[in-house]
């Protein structure tokens, strides 16, 4: 494990949260190689949003998961809070994302055979917060998504606005570093859609949170404190 | 396009394919290798009771001591030529593991008219004749047992029979003209009549005689004429009567036997519905845009149902040569088996029928189609763009719940119903039995959630949201779950209430031998068949035993067997000790007035089964054909007697010896002096009996456990089909696991996503299935104990007569939730691992 910038517990102000150096991801099919990322550069600041842009297809997923260790760079080097990903094992790997990294998915992706509040309790008792104080930040949070009446609902009984609202507090529910959210409003109306990115971006301003997020929706880079394009496996920045 | 999208889906999911073929087949293979078993053992007697038959048409037939040769003389001098005198007893070869024979004596010169094994064209090549006659003990053996032994016309070998060891010269073989004769003949050892009386120390005496009579008036005048000549110890019988009667004999035993195999296959069709099901709710998008681009509800249906048709073709395949593989080794068990409890015959080869691989095809393909039934109605019923959501079909499956539980509560009743009906045969009985065990299955839905929603308080508290999740699963995915956790609940449930009734069973013949074995020593000649001693002791020996030192008392014992009207019975003589009379516990009579009667007053006593099949009670008759003709003796008690299923008659002594001039003995019972110096008087009587007689002399504890040995290895073939219906379980909650596992890659990639470990996903996965085994272990608790009441009170009684005393041990009921947890945390193993080790990235991508 490097650590340049300091402690990932204690970040450094001036240490970027995330930054990606020359990062190449190749796919294997068979006999044949696809080449999703080539060369990738990506620096982001501590409590900046940043949105990724791109065609269907185009590797905004694949840089997420590489982010967050979900997948591995075939080369170059992957640092989030100035923890070099690519070095942990897969144990310390996942110990990373369950306490660093918040996820929000396209399809909700809540677990269906838990409640609402549960759902949220997850990462908390993941992280070692049960009892009292892990369900008194779970209803405080969902009182701040509006959900409050529905702690106890499963979450086939929700709408798909309410679930992805749901999912935006199960990110922040264990105060995350970084926040990933890949196409977070691909699967909702336009309203709901609305709704689900003003809360995100908010909650994650006021908790000095960064967030990632992957889209091919104008809508949500308006979010944005930068608009990054990725084509052709390239990354590049979209000017102001 | 639509069959070739079938294919390709079957192609995907191998495992899924494998494992439901593997449990169909596993259905499929016990079943044939039951059917094999026991149509192999009947064949097999029914062979060598018609080979020793041949074309008699009717025999006479006399009490324990036979017929007196001298009626076989004088019947042939008044001009009747169609008879064949026999002697016949069982045997054993002293090499060769001390195989089974049947000694057949015969007289050559008068079997010609009756069977063909010494004077077919073919025979008479091989047998000579002349030595069998003018040579005092010369033998015939089949030709492949002769090769077996390793014997050649010439060489001699050694027999015990009659509790004696002999030797014998093989004078030649029997050379049978079919496979069927050679099955036939294997364990004879033929004999001139006159070697055959010396061996069994019954000279001048007849086993039977033979008779053919033709059919209508000659043939009536013929046994009239003979009937007449018959002294009142003698009757003529139907020659079918005594084979028919022992194969009804065995026949409690071998439905039991089908019975358990079809439990194995019960459980199997429970998979295969699962796997359809399965495959059905997988599909759902393909199904939903076939229908939308026009294949109809017929065509889908078509498909499906010849999925099914080829799983079950192929399991089939599988399961058909398993269950001849199989059918082998329980053949091993069956035989010893009858051969400890009914007859011996020798059978070392399988007889595989076309009916009995007809019928394993029949229930593997058409059980394979019936449980596909259900699927395919659910793949047709869905409108072309209404194609089911999973979590509809789940809140659908949830839906029915209710009903369920009301049918299985239909079932339930209605099954008790048939069991209370009362004089059910034995397969109404299981009929009634199979309907329980559905209608336990329909609750198992609704005891799953109720046990999940009970126990969420205990399970958040214990493994906090991992552990509801790991529960809440369970019920999320119903639709199969239910199906696995019925089908492990009925294989434990089956297994607990076999072990109950063994248990049970066991307990009762050990309360039994404890009453019945009161003497100190027991002094008997080695039988073949444990239950029937019928040999003698050397009346020599029974007399030194008397005097010896050390003997504080001798009770006596003689086994013979009787005519009745309804056939032959076990007659056991007894002269009682004083101190013997405690050996008997009664279920009908008066204790106070019975002994006077019994010992020479003419009253009997019968055992409980013979009682329950002749729907005899005390004061009733049993008419026994003695040596003055046929006597009625009044029933003064009905013992528990666990000794032979087909029962018994007891009468005493003195009043045999009224009825029969037989005066031998076939075992004794001594009293010591001392009871502690027991292993010093069986070492006096040891002593007494020499190296030369064969005797066995064992203590009250020996002889105990030799008999509970015999108990023990009758009930071996029951517990063989125990594990198999486990196994076959066990295969269906893997299945149901690699099935979930497929459904919910997913679920658990957002979950390592969110930061569960490997091991974190381990944990889920075997909370989870620890508690389905615990759900179908607790459920199978009451099922079993139900299961192994009606196996007790109705199933056993019916069978066999016995009364049994109910034993639940809590040995049992521990194991069962054990077992069923075990079952189900090693069928997670694999599903785990994978689970653990799947590709995060692609998870996350899959739709």
């Amino acid at each position: 494990m490097l650590l340049e910038c300091g402690m990932p517990s204690a970040p450094d102000p001036v240490c970027p949260a995330v930054e990606l150096t020359n990062v190449v991801k190749v796919y294997r099919e068979g006999e044949s190689e696809r080449v999703v990322l080539r060369e990738v550069e990506l620096r982001v600041a501590p409590g900046e949003i940043v949105v990724l842009l791109g065609r269907s297809g185009s590797g905004k997923s694949t840089v997420l998961n590489l982010i967050s260790g979900i997948d591995r760079a075939t080369s170059g080097a992957i640092r989030v809070e100035g923890v070099d990903v690519a070095a942990l094992s897969e144990t310390d790997r996942t110990l990373f994302r369950r306490r660093r990294i918040g996820f929000i998915f396209q399809f909700f992706n809540l677990i269906p055979t838990l409640t609402v509040e549960e759902n949220l309790r997850l990462p908390l008792e993941l992280n070692g917060i049960d009892g009292a104080t892990g369900r008194a930040r779970a209803v405080d949070l969902l009182s701040t998504v509006g959900l409050a009446d529905r702690a106890a609902s499963f979450p086939d009984r929700l709408s798909g606005g309410e679930q992805q609202r749901v999912a935006v507090a199960r990110a922040l529910v264990h105060a995350p570093a970084l926040v990933l959210a890949d196409e977070p409003t691909g699967n909702l109306d336009a309203e709901s859609a609305r709704q689900v990115l003003g809360l995100l971006a908010d909650l994650a301003r006021r908790a000095g949170r960064t967030v990632i997020a992957a889209s091919h929706s104008e809508e949500v880079a308006a979010l944005a404190d930068r608009v990054l394009i990725l084509a052709d496996g390239r990354l590049s920045e979209r000017p102001r | 396009m639509v069959w070739r999208s079938s294919l390709r889906h079957l192609g995907a999911h191998p495992w899924q394919v494998g494992l439901s073929i593997l449990g169909i087949a596993l259905g499929v293979t016990v079943v044939v290798a039951v059917d094999l078993a026991n149509e192999s053992a009947r064949r097999a007697f029914v062979g060598f009771a018609e080979t020793l038959t041949g074309r008699a048409t009717h025999r006479i037939v006399g009490g324990p001591s036979g017929v007196p040769e001298e009626l076989y003389a004088r019947l042939r001098r008044e001009g009747i030529r169609a008879l064949a005198p026999v002697v016949e007893r069982d045997a054993s070869a002293l090499e060769a593991g001390g195989r089974t024979l049947h000694l057949f004596g015969i007289d050559p010169f008068a079997e010609a008219p009756f069977r063909s094994l010494v004077t077919s064209d073919r025979a008479t090549a091989s047998v000579p004749l002349g030595t069998l006659l003018t040579r005092p003990a010369t033998a015939l053996l089949a030709e492949r047992t002769a090769a077996q032994l390793g014997l050649r016309p010439g060489d001699t070998f050694g027999i015990r029979v009659a509790g004696r060891r002999q030797r014998l010269e093989l004078a030649g073989v029997l050379t049978p003209a079919d496979t069927l004769g050679t099955r036939a003949i294997e364990s004879l050892l033929v004999t001139d009549i006159a070697t055959a009386q010396e061996l069994t120390g019954a000279s001048g005496r007849l086993s039977h005689i033979d008779i053919v009579a033709p059919r209508g008036a000659t043939g009536d005048a013929l046994l009239d004429r003979v009937r007449a000549a018959l002294p009142p110890a003698l009757e003529i019988v139907p020659a079918s009567s005594s084979a028919r009667a022992l194969d009804q004999l065995s026949h409690g035993f071998s439905v039991n036997l089908t019975a358990l195999s079809l439990l194995a296959l019960f459980v199997g069709i429970f998979l295969i519905y699962n796997t359809m099901r399965f495959s059905v709710v997988q599909r759902r998008p393909l199904i939903g845009a076939l229908r939308a681009l026009g294949v109809t509800r017929r065509e889908l249906w078509t498909v499906i149902m010849t999925e099914a048709l080829v799983l079950g073709a192929l399991a089939t395949a599988v399961g058909l040569p398993g269950g001849i593989l199989l059918g082998g080794g329980l053949l091993r068990l069956v035989t010893r088996t009858i051969n400890d409890l009914y007859v011996v015959v020798a059978v070392n080869e399988l007889a595989i029928t076309g009916t009995t691989l007809l019928t394993g095809a029949a229930l593997g393909i058409g059980g394979t189609l019936l449980a596909a039934l259900g699927p395919a109605r659910e793949a047709t019923r869905a409108a072309p763009r209404a194609v089911l959501a999973r979590s509809t079909l789940e809140a659908r499956t949830r839906a029915a719940v209710p009903r369920l539980a009301w049918a299985g509560v239909g079932l339930l009743v209605g099954g008790a119903l048939v069991l209370a009906l009362p004089g059910g045969s034995l397969v109404v009985s299981y009929g009634g039995l199979f309907t329980i065990l559905l209608g336990a299955a329909l609750l198992t839905p609704a005891v799953t959630v109720a046990v999940v929603w009970a126990s969420q308080p205990l399970v958040g508290a214990a493994f906090g949201v991992l552990g509801r999740m790991a529960t809440r699963g369970v019920i999320a995915a119903l639709s199969r779950t239910a199906v696995a956790i019925a089908a492990l609940m009925i294989a434990v449930a089956a297994s607990v209430g076999v072990g109950i009734m063994i248990d049970s069973f066991r307990q009762s013949v050990v309360r039994w031998l404890e009453g019945a074995l009161q003497a100190d020593v027991y002094v008997s000649t080695p039988s073949p068949v444990s239950s029937r001693a019928e040999a003698t002791l050397d009346p020599e020996l029974v007399a030194r035993v008397r005097a010896a030192p050390g003997v504080a008392a001798v009770g006596t014992q003689r086994t013979v067997r009787v005519q009745t009207p309804s056939g032959t019975v076990q007659l056991i003589v007894l002269a009682v000790a004083p101190r013997g009379y405690r050996a008997f516990t009664l279920k009908e009579g008066d204790r106070t007035t019975l002994w006077s009667g019994f010992a020479d007053g003419g009253g009997v006593l019968v055992s409980e089964p013979f009682a329950y099949h002749r729907r005899l009670r005390v004061g009733d008759h049993v008419r026994l054909r003695t040596e003055t003709g046929a006597h009625d003796f009044p029933i003064a008690g009905v013992v528990y007697d666990y000794g032979s299923s087909e029962g018994v008659v007891m009468m005493g002594r003195g009043t045999y010896d009224r009825f029969w001039s037989d005066r031998a003995v076939s075992a004794l019972g001594v009293y010591a002096d001392d009871p502690r110096a027991v292993d010093a008087l069986v070492d006096g009587l040891r002593r007494i009996a020499g190296p030369e007689r064969e005797v066995l002399i064992r203590s009250n504890r020996a002889l105990r456990e030799a008999s509970l040995e015999v108990f023990d290895r009758t009930f071996a073939v029951t517990t063989v089909l125990r594990w198999l219906a486990m196994v076959v379980a066990f295969v269906g909650v893997l299945s149901a696991l690699m099935a979930q596992e497929l459904e919910r890659a997913r679920e658990i990639g957002v979950l390592r996503a969110l930061g569960l470990t490997p091991a974190q996903v381990w944990k889920l996965t075997t909370l989870q299935t620890a508690f389905m085994g615990l759900v179908a272990g607790l459920l199978a608790l009451p099922v079993g104990s139900a299961l192994a009441m009606v196996l007790i009170f109705v199933i056993n009684r019916r069978s066999f007569g016995w009364t049994l005393q109910v034993q639940i041990t809590p040995t049992v009921l521990l194991q069962a939730v054990g077992l069923a947890v075990g079952a189900a945390l090693l069928a997670a193993v694999y599903p785990a691992w994978r689970m653990g080790r799947m590709e995060l990235s692609a998870a996350l991508r899959e739709e």
